[in-house]
């Protein structure tokens, strides 16, 4: 351990208070590893780490590098050698050799975590100091204007307005004692009153993600609204009960993105007689619909056409017409904080006409960008309370990619299961994707 | 002749690995690497190798440091390029064996092999800008945000492990092996998997699959490859 242990138990106890009831948090290697331990499991924190586990569990690396790039990392903890005021850092390993230094996940979290704190920042493992630096540090940075409070074991200091600022002093610590031991404590102001370091455990519990119904689950989605609407084509892997849901809550002029926009209706695929299919189609005829961004938009069949059809024609709602395949990819890349991308498909066509085009290796390219939601309905067979889930089926496909990239992702579950039951090697969501899970009701189908 | 992605051995599966060759390796423990194919890969000679494996926590990269000892690789792209705690003895051979370390954020790693697996051009993040891996890429504001342009990483092969295979490939992970394994499946031209358990097609729950066959050229069983 690079601090004496009492030290870095001091330090990662002191940060474990940061972390918010039901927090994402990333741990970089070392030290900030610590943290977990201080934080109890009531909690309810997920925490990331650098071998891509959350909360132990494996997860694919490219749904790592989406947590890590797509916005849903709450709280940072990394540990650098050296911080300077405006909040920039050096990697421990880079200022110990520059030539062969790891990034591992340091650079991500600086990039795109909403906070980030520094551990004890050091150069080397024995060193005491604060190793703070000026404007005149020349090591090149992996993070850049990101870290917001530094954490040490005798003081809390903020990085306020490109200055450190002493906000906290350990027990049997005075201001003087905290400034000896600063690399450049010319750069350090204090508080008016500098609060004593607590160390209590944080006791908050977080914010239930299970929600007794659909309308509960829906009840902030505003008007003007976009929404992902998961399922293919079919009835299956379609979230009925929260779009019958939706419909009665009655939200209008909302975007709606899918696969299709609503074919199960007209198509029926083994709807039982004296049935219809729920699909999109009732959000259309009840005037909620403004837009759709979709790849399959009509009915297979010109004589039954389907409701988003007919309302197209009627001149009542927009289209964006998006190959299928690109739906996917720009799913993807709105989840993983990639802000657009060059794809093969479409160039040349209708598809690539006013978009960026590129010749990449010979090749011909489109651009599209990633594509985000505010809230995403999705349908999956079993979710735990932390919102992990399980598909079944068809129900894999346009779910899973769509999970990650709307700011509130809503799960109607067939079952609901604590923390633990579900086999890791079975989730395909994990559960930093899904904000609320709704249990469909017993006995609730998908026909009206 | 039926068509098989069964090899018999280790050594046939790597067998057309050519000189030049950019290589990923799977894992980055000791229970996801594929040992037995880089046993294979130590005795069947090429080099000249661009490998790109992650070697934060990896017990068994003496394959991969036998290969440097042996001045085989050429080039290491990695967001971790070398193991043990905080190094050991591991950056000297670096050093030694000139090879051309490439250091590369884990997330962009991981997104640069997703985006050639999914074949797409570039992607535009807005990661590491103005740190010391802001190398001159290209870069925009995309909708107000800053970006940096990254190109996917395609490579010839990928040696894997998984837990369970069928015969047409689609796999099973166990633990730590889900990580590179599954992204790296899809960025080569020819993903040739060591898995513990091979079964007929259909032995595998659906549900459970998390790399589809098609990602999958080559099969060979790990039952009897060298640990270490």
């Amino acid at each position: 351990m690079p601090l004496p242990d009492s030290s870095a138990l001091v330090v990662a106890q002191r940060a474990a208070r940061e972390i918010a009831p039901g927090a994402v948090v990333a741990l970089d290697c070392g030290l900030p590893e610590l943290v977990a331990r201080f934080a109890p499991p009531s909690l309810g924190a997920m925490f990331l780490r650098a071998d891509g586990t959350l909360n132990g569990a494996p997860l694919n690396a490219a749904d790592a590098a989406a947590i890590l790039r797509g916005g849903y990392v709450d709280l940072a903890i990394i540990h650098p050698a050296q911080v300077t005021a405006d909040g920039s850092f050096v990697s421990r390993l880079y200022a110990r050799d520059a030539s062969i230094a790891p990034p591992g996940i340091g650079v991500d979290l600086a990039s795109n975590a909403r906070r980030v704190i520094a551990l004890h920042p050091q150069i080397n493992d024995d060193d005491a100091e604060i190793c703070f630096a000026d404007a005149r540090l020349e090591r090149p940075k992996d993070g850049i204007q990101c870290i917001d409070t530094v954490i040490a074991d005798s003081a809390v200091i903020e990085i306020r307005d490109g200055q450190f600022v002493l906000s906290e002093i350990a027990p049997g610590n005075t201001v003087d004692d905290v400034l000896g031991k600063v690399s450049f404590p010319e750069l350090v102001s204090a508080a008016p009153n500098p609060a004593e370091m607590d160390l209590s455990p944080p006791a908050e519990s977080p914010r239930s993600k299970v929600f007794p119904d659909g309308p509960s689950a829906l009840h902030d989605l505003p008007d003007g609204s976009t929404v992902f609407i998961d399922g293919f084509g079919g009835p299956g892997g379609m979230a009925h009960y929260l779009l019958i849901s939706l419909r009665d809550r009655g939200s209008r002029s909302l975007t709606i993105v899918s696969n299709t926009a609503g074919i199960a209706r007209v198509v029926s695929f083994g709807t039982p007689p004296g049935h219809t299919a729920i699909d999109h189609s009732v959000l259309i005829e009840n005037g909620q619909v403004a837009k759709a961004i979709a790849s399959f938009p009509v009915s297979p069949s010109v004589s039954r056409p389907s409701e988003f059809e007919l309302a197209y024609r009627r001149g009542e709602v927009d289209l964006e017409l998006v190959p299928q395949g690109t739906l996917a990819e720009r799913l993807r890349a709105g989840g993983a904080g990639i802000h657009a991308f060059y794809t093969p498909t479409g160039a040349g066509t209708l598809i690539a006409e006013g978009k960026e085009t590129r010749t990449i290796d010979g090749r011909d390219y489109v651009m599209e960008y990633g594509l985000r939601a505010d809230f995403a309905i999705i349908r999956a067979h079993k979710a735990d309370t932390n919102g992990n889930l399980v598909y079944r089926g068809t129900s894999r496909n346009f779910n899973a990619v769509m999970a990650p990239a709307a700011r509130v992702t809503i799960a109607e579950v067939n079952e609901i299961v604590e923390p633990g039951q579900l086999d890791p090697e079975e989730i395909v969501t994990p559960g930093v994707f899904v904000q609320r899970i709704v249990k469909r009701p017993d006995g609730f189908t998908g026909y009206e | 002749m039926k068509f098989s992605k069964l090899y018999d051995t280790h050594a046939a599966a790597v067998a057309d690995i050519p000189d030049g060759a950019t290589i990923l390796v799977g894992g980055a423990t000791r229970a996801s690497e594929p040992s037995g194919l880089l046993a294979a890969l130590l005795r069947q000679g090429a080099s000249d190798l661009t490998v790109v494996c992650d070697l934060s926590d990896w017990d068994g990269s003496e394959s991969i440091l036998k290969l440097a000892h042996e001045n085989r690789i050429t080039r290491l792209i990695s967001p971790n390029p070398f193991v043990g705690e905080h190094g050991g003895v591991i950056p000297e051979l670096w050093h030694l064996a000139d090879i051309e370390v490439i250091p590369i954020p884990q997330g962009t790693l991981a997104e640069r092999l997703r985006a050639a697996g999914a074949g797409i051009g570039g992607i535009f993040v807005n990661v590491g800008l103005g740190t010391r891996f802001d190398d001159g890429k290209e870069t925009r504001f995309i909708n107000g945000v800053e970006c940096v342009l990254e190109s996917p990483l395609h490579a010839d092969f990928a040696l894997l492990r998984a837990d369970a295979a069928d015969g047409v490939g689609n796999l099973v992970y166990r633990g730590a092996q889900r990580g590179w394994n599954s992204v790296m499946a899809a960025a080569a031209r020819i993903a040739i998997v060591e898995a513990d358990h091979i079964g007929e097609p259909g032995s595998i729950d659906p549900e459970l699959v998390i790399t589809p066959g098609i990602f999958v050229n080559r099969i060979v069983t790990a039952v009897g490859a060298p640990t270490y």
